[in-house]
């Protein structure tokens, strides 16, 4: 199954939008995304479950996109951190990543936002071992994480807001 | 309006201009750039170590669908010329290799490229790619440098003769003499590991060749775009201007990705060869070929019965790998510069050998071989005060290059502007709360715990010259004022992802009097930028910073004289230029908004300020005054511009029964001078002590007996996790860098080096109570138990 024969048709709703694409069937999810539907948010920094960085939420749950088939996931719900913002304003913890200088180069940052997310979600006051073991399925090799976990407790609950930077 | 002087932007923690578009997902990294029609490559890499390419069939790859071109080294070399050295060890004494885009004859490493397939999509191109038959002849490997050395062994370059890339001395080889009167000589081996760069993005290229127009356009994941301008249209028989490289968001670089790797040549041949855009995603074991780092370090000490170093010679043997046309050899010359710098050393001779090994080639990595140097010194400062009896800060204390003797000559030749060592170890052990920590440790001795505590110093060279090569520690930058007031900035130096861009903004906001939003710097791309030298030597404020000042500084002194035409006063009344408007000085209720002068002078060039040139716009280039490229009578040149440093402590457990390590706390007094943005200077000391520390602790490549790498990835290569590490404990000092415009030092080496040492000092520690010892890194859970085994435990 190669070259333009056997592709398949694909149906994602892709932050919000409902997209469809003819793929090549061995296509992982992450390289639907990027390739097919325009969607460059997640990356590939390994292409082994191994980095984070081409995490996305599958009907609400956070996945690593390299991990899957995009045929499994025909049909299904498909955010990435593009959409995180609603209307354009900045998620508290998005806001608190920015203010806090929680990335430098920003190739980790699908994993890194997501998996905080998820962490505040299910953990709304967590400790700081709990930021560290909530985010250490990702990699990031320029921040040496301090500023990412700050960035997370940050927004634990009660709300706390930098307010840093022009 | 308001009059109101806003607080300078420098020094604040100003945030990322442009940090929306990242925490958004939406910021362009190469491999995301837009290529209708673009095809893929993939390349067909040699499974052996060392062997002969005796025939290619590409026959069955080509029958693939939707497989356009399947190109051999010897079909490549047709088409280009061979690969520009950034740094030719052919003419420095010593060997010249040549090295082509895909190998021609031999492949001298696994992994080395020895063709490419190209076609419509990436994984058909991988499938084609496996599809390839080559028929190899294999040859003897030779891993090892030490052996690589010795009569007989395997020749990578048979014509040389030997497996020598290169070999040189630097510094005064007088130890006999000056150890003559020593209290103490202590002989020692140290051996470190093969260790890697490893940013999230591996290397990316798009290239698009446009025959009409001869041009050809290059998105590259490279920190030089200038630079490799330069070499790609040499190696690809074009003029300079035909070749246009656009380097987008880089997703973290360390010294992998400046110019000269052959993948830089690859891509942009094909496209040519094929006539339509190509790419390629460089995929992640490939990135892990790239080495640094692997060394055997022997060496004498002489001391003083308290603790003084008189003298210290270092033989150091570099395990590089194949021969490279990048920089990676380099290393080795930094490391012997750097070594013993920033202690008072009498005599400091170091020999080094940089050796061909059948392994993927050094690439310049983060700290640029300097790291090896701390390591060495600050073991054996930690071995002398064992010796002499004497608490190891306090040998620290006692060696230190005292703060009133700068400029202070190192026996290399370096020459040290600034600094204040003692004050910053001062600073370190006080935040550590050394007292408490040391009767921490006390009781954890007497449990049978095994508690380390390591010190290190840190002194990195920043922002290098290396004459003859087109690495300059000068850059250039302009700035440029529009009619509404809108500023541009257009630099040279270009950003691995470190956030210089708004640091530079940060600068030119406060020599303008304009806020950060009406700033916007230009990086990385050759038709838009000055000729630059991109990101190398953590050199991106001290240069481009520096330059962008300069040019500010001219755009503000055209206002300035418009604004007092417009005011009607004298020249000589001063007028100050904050909060986007220009008032005067003495009367700060006769004020213009800054975008109405910059209009007049766009404007009103006639009526007003006859005698100033109606040009808001300025090219400055700073060039540090103390490199020195003419040598010494000893040979010696001084070729570094600022000397940032740092102390760290390390504490840390380990544990006797699995050799596991457990960071306990890490603190580091930093000094890079003048902080222009404290939130990102803390960013990078504390990047680097993480990668310092996965150094240390675990992070090695590996290969088998036949020199085929086993660590091809992040299971098996082991960057350190968020919960391997403490949370880093800074401080900070600043000694500006003297007689510049700033007083900036660099920073984007930083932290590295200190924590490698830190912890392997900390790990000997731990282990001293049992008399065991690990002069070897990594301080892996393998070695420490073999270490303890040794003794007995
Ligand atoms: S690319 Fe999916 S985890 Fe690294
Ligand atoms: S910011 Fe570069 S990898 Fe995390």
């Amino acid at each position: 199954m190669t070259g333009e024969e056997g592709r398949v048709e694909l149906r994602l709703t892709v932050d919000g939008a409902e997209r469809t694409a003819s793929i090549d069937p061995r296509s992982l999810l992450l390289d639907a995304l990027r390739d097919e539907l325009g969607a460059i948010a997640p990356k590939a920094g390994c292409r082994t479950g191994d980095c984070g960085a081409c995490t996305v939420r599958v009907d609400g749950a956070i996945a690593k996109s390299c991990l899957r088939l995009a045929v499994a996931d025909d049909g299904c719900e498909v955010r990435t951190t593009a959409s995180m913002a609603v209307g354009g304003e900045l998620t508290p913890l998005q806001q608190a990543f920015w203010d806090t200088n929680a990335f430098q180069c920003g190739f980790c940052l699908s994993g890194m936002l997501f998996a905080a997310e998820d962490l505040l979600e299910r953990t709304p006051s967590p400790s700081e071992t709990e930021v560290r073991e909530a985010i250490s399925g990702n990699l990031c090799r320029c921040t040496g994480y301090d500023a990412i976990v700050a960035a997370v407790l940050s927004c634990a609950a009660p709300p706390v807001r930098s307010s840093r930077g022009a | 309006m308001t009059t109101a002087v806003p607080p300078r932007l420098t020094g604040s923690p100003v945030r990322r201009q442009d940090g929306d578009v990242f925490v958004t997902g939406r910021a362009v990294y190469t491999a995301d750039v837009r290529a209708d029609g673009a095809a893929h490559v993939a390349l067909v890499r040699s499974p052996h170590a060392h062997a002969r390419i005796v025939a290619i069939d590409a026959a069955a790859a080509r029958a693939l669908p939707g497989v356009l071109a399947v190109v051999t080294g010897d079909e490549a070399a047709e088409h280009c010329e061979e690969i520009p050295h950034g740094l030719d060890a052919g003419h420095l004494g010593g060997h010249h290799a040549v090295v082509r885009p895909l190998a021609v004859g031999t492949a001298l490493y696994a992994g080395e490229p020895v063709a490419a397939v190209v076609a419509t999509n990436a994984a058909d191109a991988a499938l084609a790619a496996a599809a390839v038959e080559v028929t190899w002849e294999r040859l003897p490997v030779v891993l090892d440098a030490e052996q690589a050395l010795l009569p007989g062994a395997p020749l990578l370059y048979p014509d040389w003769g030997d497996n020598l890339i290169i070999e040189r001395d630097v510094g005064p080889d007088d130890f006999t003499a000056a150890a003559a009167d020593a209290a103490h000589v202590l002989e020692g081996e140290l051996r470190t590991h093969r260790g890697t760069a490893a940013p999230m993005e591996t290397r990316s290229y798009l290239a698009d060749w446009d025959p009409a127009a001869g041009k050809m356009t290059v998105h590259a994941t490279t920190q030089n775009p200038h630079v490799l301008r330069t070499v790609l249209a040499a190696t690809l028989r074009l003029d300079e201007e035909a070749v246009h490289v656009i380097a987008p968001a880089l997703g973290g670089s360390f010294g992998l990705k400046m110019y000269g790797n052959r993948e830089d040549f690859i891509v942009p041949l094909l496209a040519r060869m094929l006539g339509r855009p190509v790419r390629w995603v460089e995929e992640r074991s490939a990135t892990l070929l790239a080495g640094t780092r692997e060394q055997v370090l022997r060496y004498r000490v002489a001391a003083a019965a308290d603790g003084r170093l008189l003298a210290l010679d270092v033989h150091a043997i570099a395990d590089h790998g194949a021969a490279a046309p990048t920089h990676g050899w380099g290393m080795a010359h930094v490391g012997a510069l750097a070594t013993g710098l920033g202690y008072a050393l009498p005599s400091c001779h170091v020999r080094y050998q940089v050796v061909a090994t059948n392994k993927a080639p050094w690439v310049g990595t983060k700290p640029f071989g300097k790291d090896g140097a701390t390591l060495l010194l600050e073991r054996v400062v930690d071995r002398v005060a064992q010796v002499v009896g004497v608490h190891p800060a306090e040998v620290r204390r006692r060696n230190f290059v005292p703060p009133d003797s700068f400029p202070w000559l190192h026996t290399s030749g370096l020459e040290l502007d600034s600094g204040d060592y003692a004050t910053a170890l001062d600073l370190t052990l006080k935040r550590l709360d050394h007292p408490a920590v040391l009767a921490e440790q006390r009781t954890a001795r007497a449990a049978g715990r095994l508690l380390g505590i390591g010190l290190a110093f840190e002194l990195m060279p920043e922002s290098a010259d290396i004459p003859g090569a087109l690495v300059s520690a000068f850059d250039t930058s302009t700035v440029r004022m529009s009619p509404t007031g809108r500023v541009t900035v257009l630099t040279g130096v270009t950003s691995p992802g470190t956030g210089n861009e708004t640091a530079i903004a940060q600068l030119v906001a406060d020599e303008l009097g304009v806020p950060m939003s009406s700033v916007q710097v230009v990086q990385g791309d050759t038709e838009r930028c000055p000729y630059g030298f991109g990101n190398i030597s953590s050199r991106s404020i001290i240069t481009g910073g520096n330059a962008a000042v300069l040019a500010a500084r001219d755009v503000a002194a055209t206002l300035r004289a418009t604004a007092r035409a417009m005011l009607q006063v004298e020249p000589t009344e001063e007028v100050v230029l904050a909060g986007n408007a220009a008032a005067l000085a003495a009367d700060p209720s006769r004020v213009l908004p800054l975008a109405v002068v910059a209009g007049a002078v766009h404007t009103l060039s006639y009526r007003l300020a006859l005698d100033v040139e109606p040009r808001l716009e300025s090219t400055r280039t700073y060039r540090p005054g103390n490199v020195r490229q003419v040598p010494d009578a000893l040979g010696r040149m001084q070729t570094y511009t600022t000397y940032p440093y740092a102390v760290h402590a390390s504490v840390l457990e380990v544990d006797p029964e699995t050799g596991s390590v457990t960071l306990l706390r890490h603190v580091v007094t930093h000094d890079c001078g003048t902080v222009v943005n404290p939130m990102f200077v803390d960013g990078q000391v504390t990047g680097g002590v993480a990668m310092g520390i996965g150094a240390a602790l675990g992070e090695e490549l590996v290969f088998d007996p036949d020199g085929v790498p086993l660590t091809t990835g992040f299971k098996t290569y082991l960057l350190p996790r968020a919960i391997d590490l403490p949370t880093v404990e800074l401080e900070h000092l600043c000694t500006p860098a003297p007689g510049t415009p700033l007083g900036a030092k660099g920073v984007g080496e930083s932290g590295f080096s200190g924590a490698l040492a830190a912890v392997v000092n900390a790990v000997n520690d731990a282990l001293a109570p049992h008399g065991a010892a690990l002069e070897s890194t990594p301080v892996s859970p393998p070695r420490i138990l073999a270490a303890l085994q040794a003794v007995g435990r």
